[in-house]
């Protein structure tokens, strides 16, 4: 773990309503986690983006979908999954759940 | 004369049956089931027959207008003026850009079930940056069955096994004989397991199909489904002692130990709910290895398991005492348990495939009538544990759950969570499912809809109109500025008192529709977008039937698209191509597609590509490659209609592969409640948190105490006719003869024995008054409703000129409910659908 790298952030969906901007650019030590990341994200913007983004349990909420580079962390490791190049991209969206009736 | 059969998913009314529409000379000239689709089996209903006439409706918009007359209302002429496509899309683009730095001042309407719009509308939501979308239009269907479907067994709605039931109790719906999802097939099911010698109870204030149908009607005071259900278990666990031990125990939360706080005794190291195993008299927790006999009765120092406490609970309430509250004779109560628990046959299994699974051929299902009151969310919980007592879930013969998991085109399962609960429902599409469990934690709000102090909710959009009415007293700083809307019809069956209504969308400076036909909600579009008909698009989405309420148990998974049987009408453009547009315009383009492919689940070298632009059956064409392989193309499904997949047992029956547990017990109502205590107590605002309990109790709607008061003497429901879907198709002639020679459709139904005492008769013209809204009714005497009830069908008292047909026939039963916080559930934010009234001449 060397230096910092410059990481782009994105907010999308339900989120842009908390933020009320698209776009964060971050400089990160190389190797932060995405959980990290989070965390410290929550912390910047406390509440209700911080309750929006986390159960009360300190989950991630079913709503929350996360993209580094364009692949779903899920596929990646999930919260542990590192950001490890200049110019890496992490996308946070929040999705209206499906509904019906 | 050239004819040909052209396969396609019908669209008048959410569940997209398959059907095969003839086509002579490039006209549709009729329409007939699919036989191989297992959606419908080649049944078609009345409503899908009769699509032909909505596709020649001569009243059906199909040039883009705008609105001359700036004043807004229910009945103020817009003074349309045709426009260009570019005119209107420009005109849209242009309000939306100047919201782009706040784009939560965005409203999207995006319920349009039928097709594929909810879900790009969805995604285009999302690239936007607004939440507030709904895809959901009813104040009250959907708002309870969704969240307790996904943390009590793991898909979106509830369908019993009719294949194995013996024994079924519909609570306040029709299943199976005039309503809800699977229509087609489940009639079949449903008569084929009537002629087995299945029993079925109807317990609803109307009698009308179902109940007339039934084995027993038993007619039940409105809002008192809570009460029946308590003392059904009661009767149960109680004076019966019938209840799957063997399921409670390992497969809920009823041995998980409660403490005098109401909470869980928790292992101080893990944070984990203990449990007492009788086997080795030790208390640990419910995942401990060594668990052997966890205890669901008892109880020590550690706290009690919650089982216990549900019996003492639910002995409050024995038939006696639930008689009053509901009309239903203790007797008639006492039987149906009884007769219910026997056939339950707790503790049988059945072999199917080779496989041993629990047999519990019994189910009490529930759906919209007891949802929509003040207390919805209880209303319905004590339904569902009442099968989970049971043991009757997602096994064979009991109450199944739809879409919940599969295996083809790709896997997905319902999955454990937080303390061992079922926390992650099953959705093929990778999208969030509506749940009640473990909730949001409640924030002051930033949304519109005050979602945030709603924290077990699902969906919120009926309570925009009354943040609307006071904002300030909400913290909100800012409004809806601009509305996108489907061809639904809100202002109609979205929300309630056409007064609150109207002041909601007067205040939305700018508002865009797409419109079939000019309805009620079209009447304040500053600009109206026309629809294709269901029989002129393409959608890969087509209907609910293939992913969120498909045949249950071992009937096959499907998925099918919808393709037009005949050109477009001129100057129509598919909808999916005119979001794109409108993205593009905006500046939204590729954001867009990147929702659209973790919508679709699509997944290189099919997901869309930034800087590129698709036609609608490019997408669609893309969808299916990428879902079921290079062969099954766009062109492969409209030569062959439907690909099936059979189930396997695993598929068919969950429960028993679940790795999860069910809760009985909802702690985290307390933890949801007292978090809100704090927030409203913050905000200064007087919130109502009786409904924050782990068990259900019984209170009163506030009709019920306006009865009792003697102030009304009625309570008006809404109830489902089999040949109308909400207020789609109603402006459609075909339609409108049924209900005419259907007389109680457009009319009122009341107790005949009432009537006649009070001077009414059948066929008079009175006045029916609610609390918010007074509307001249037409009486229809009969047998089949409770004397307390009018029953008011359908989605009817249009009034705008552009549905000459339907204008001015029927009832508009939502424009009768008083609309404010006293009327909505806090749990569910369902609107409370039983409304006090009285008649008079």
């Amino acid at each position: 773990m060397t230096g910092d790298i410059g990481v782009r952030i994105r907010f999308m969906g339900d989120l842009r309503a908390v933020i009320e901007s698209s776009d964060l650019k971050l400089a990160l030590p190389k190797g932060t986690s995405v959980g990290t990341l989070l965390k410290s994200l929550a912390q910047k913007y406390g509440d209700p983006f911080a309750k929006w983004l986390f159960t009360a349990s300190g989950e991630l909420h079913h709503s929350i979908v996360i993209f580094v580079n364009g692949e779903n962390i899920q596929d990646i490791g999930g919260l542990s999954a590192n950001l490890g190049e200049q110019g890496d991209q992490v996308e946070i969206i929040m999705l209206p759940m499906f509904e019906g009736g | 004369m050239a004819t040909e059969l052209v396969q396609t998913t019908c669209g008048m009314c959410y569940v997209g049956c398959g059907i095969q529409v003839k086509v002579e000379n490039g006209v549709a000239v009729s329409i007939q089931g699919d036989p191989n689709n297992p959606q419908n089996r080649g049944n078609i209903c009345a409503k899908g027959q009769a699509g032909i006439m909505n596709l020649y409706n001569p009243h059906r918009i199909k040039t883009p207008l705008k609105r001359t007359n700036p004043e807004k209302g229910l009945h103020v002429d817009p003074g349309w003026q045709e426009i260009s496509w570019d005119e209107a899309l420009d005109t849209i683009a242009s309000k939306l850009r100047a919201i782009r730095d706040n784009p939560k001042q965005l409203y999207i309407q995006g319920w349009e079930i039928t097709g594929d719009s909810h879900l790009w509308l969805h995604s285009f939501a999302s690239a936007f940056g607004t939440p507030h979308f709904s895809n959901n239009s009813s104040p009250t269907c959907g708002k309870v069955i969704h969240p307790v479907e996904f943390f009590a067994a793991g898909g979106f709605h509830q369908q019993p096994d009719l294949h194995y039931s013996n024994y079924c109790i519909l609570v306040g719906t029709q299943f199976g004989i005039a309503a809800r999802a699977s229509f087609n097939h489940i009639l079949r099911d449903m008569a084929d397991a009537r002629a087995r010698g299945m029993k079925l109870v109807v317990v609803d204030p109307i009698g009308s199909f179902a109940g007339s149908k039934a084995d027993q009607w038993v007619p039940i005071r409105p809002g008192t489904d809570t009460a029946f259900a308590l003392s059904l278990l009661h009767v149960l666990v109680n004076e019966l002692g019938i209840y799957d031990a063997e399921f409670l125990k390992h497969k809920t939360n009823a041995p998980y130990l409660v403490g005098p706080k109401g909470l869980y005794a928790r292992d101080p190291s893990s944070g984990k709910p203990m449990v007492y195993d009788a086997a080795d008299q030790h208390t640990k927790t419910y995942d401990d290895p060594t668990l052997i006999d966890p205890a669901i009765l008892g109880g020590g120092e550690g706290g009690r398991p919650s089982f216990a406490l549900l019996k003492e609970h639910v002995a409050k309430y024995p038939p006696e005492k639930t008689e009053e509250i509901t009309t239903i004779p203790a007797a008639t109560l006492r039987q149906i348990a009884k007769e219910f628990g026997a056939a339950a046959c707790v503790g049988a299994t059945k072999i199917i495939d080779g496989v041993e699974l629990p047999y519990r051929p019994v189910c009490v299902d529930w759906a919209k009538g007891s949802q929509g009151h003040k207390h919805g969310f209880h209303q319905c919980w004590p339904l569902k544990l009442i099968n989970i007592v049971l043991g009757a879930v997602s096994v064979p013969g009991g109450i199944l759950s739809t879409g919940a998991a599969g295996k083809k085109p790709f896997h997905w399962w319902p999955e454990g969570g937080t303390d061992g609960l079922l926390e992650k429902g099953g959705n093929i599409l990778p999208l969030p499912h509506p749940k009640a469990f473990p909730g949001r934690t409640p924030t002051k709000p930033v949304r519109n809809d005050l979602g945030e102090l709603f924290p077990l909710a699902s969906h919120y959009h009926t309570l925009l109109p009354l943040a609307a009415e006071d904002r300030q007293r909400y913290g909100l700083t800012y409004g809806i500025e601009v509305m996108l809307h489907t061809p639904t019809n809100s202002v109609l069956g979205s929300f309630g008192d056409l007064k609150v209504v109207e002041r909601f969308y007067r205040t939305i400076p700018f508002i865009a529709g797409f419109a079939v036909e000019i309805n009620e909600t079209n009447l304040f579009d500053d600009v109206v977008l026309p629809f294709p008909s269901y029989l002129e698009r393409f959608d890969f989405n087509a209907g609910t039937a293939t992913r969120q309420l498909g045949p249950c148990g071992q009937d096959d998974w499907f998925w099918q698209v919808r393709q037009p049987v005949v050109d477009p009408a001129p100057g129509l453009r598919y909808p999916q191509e005119i979001i794109m547009e409108i993205a593009e315009r905006v500046g939204i383009l590729d954001d867009f597609y990147r929702l659209l492919n973790h919508t679709f689940r699509l997944k290189e070298p099919y997901a869309l590509e930034a800087g590129h632009h698709y036609s609608s059956t490019d997408a669609i064409d893309r969808m299916s490659r990428c879902w079921f392989g290079e062969e099954h193309d766009l062109k492969w499904f409209q030569k062959n209609g439907v690909i099936r997949y059979p189930k396997d047992v695993e598929e068919s029956y969950i429960g028993p592969f679940l790795k999860a547990r069910l809760p009985i017990y909802l702690e985290h109502f307390l933890q949801r409640g007292e978090e809100l205590k704090d927030i409203t107590g913050q905000m200064g605002l007087d919130w109502d948190f009786s409904d924050y309990t782990p068990f259900s109790e019984w209170m009163p709607c506030p009709s019920y105490d306006a009865v009792r008061k003697g102030d009304y003497e009625f309570f008006a429901v809404h109830y489902k006719l089999p040949y109308t879907y909400g207020s789609f198709g109603n402006d459609n002639p075909w339609i409108d003869e049924i209900c005419e020679h259907n007389r109680y459709a457009y009319g009122v139904l009341i107790n005949e024995n009432v009537a006649k005492a009070k001077g009414f008769a059948d066929g008079e013209e009175v006045w029916l008054e609610s609390p918010v809204c007074k509307v001249r009714v037409k009486l229809k005497l009969s047998q089949c409703v409770h004397p307390q009830v009018l029953g008011i069908a359908g989605h009817f008292g249009h009034w705008a000129p552009g549905m000459p047909i339907a204008k001015g026939k029927g009832v508009n039963f939502n424009s009768l409910l008083p609309t404010d916080l006293e009327h909505i559930d806090k749990i569910s934010t369902a609107l409370d659908h039983c409304v006090e009234v009285k008649l008079y001449k």
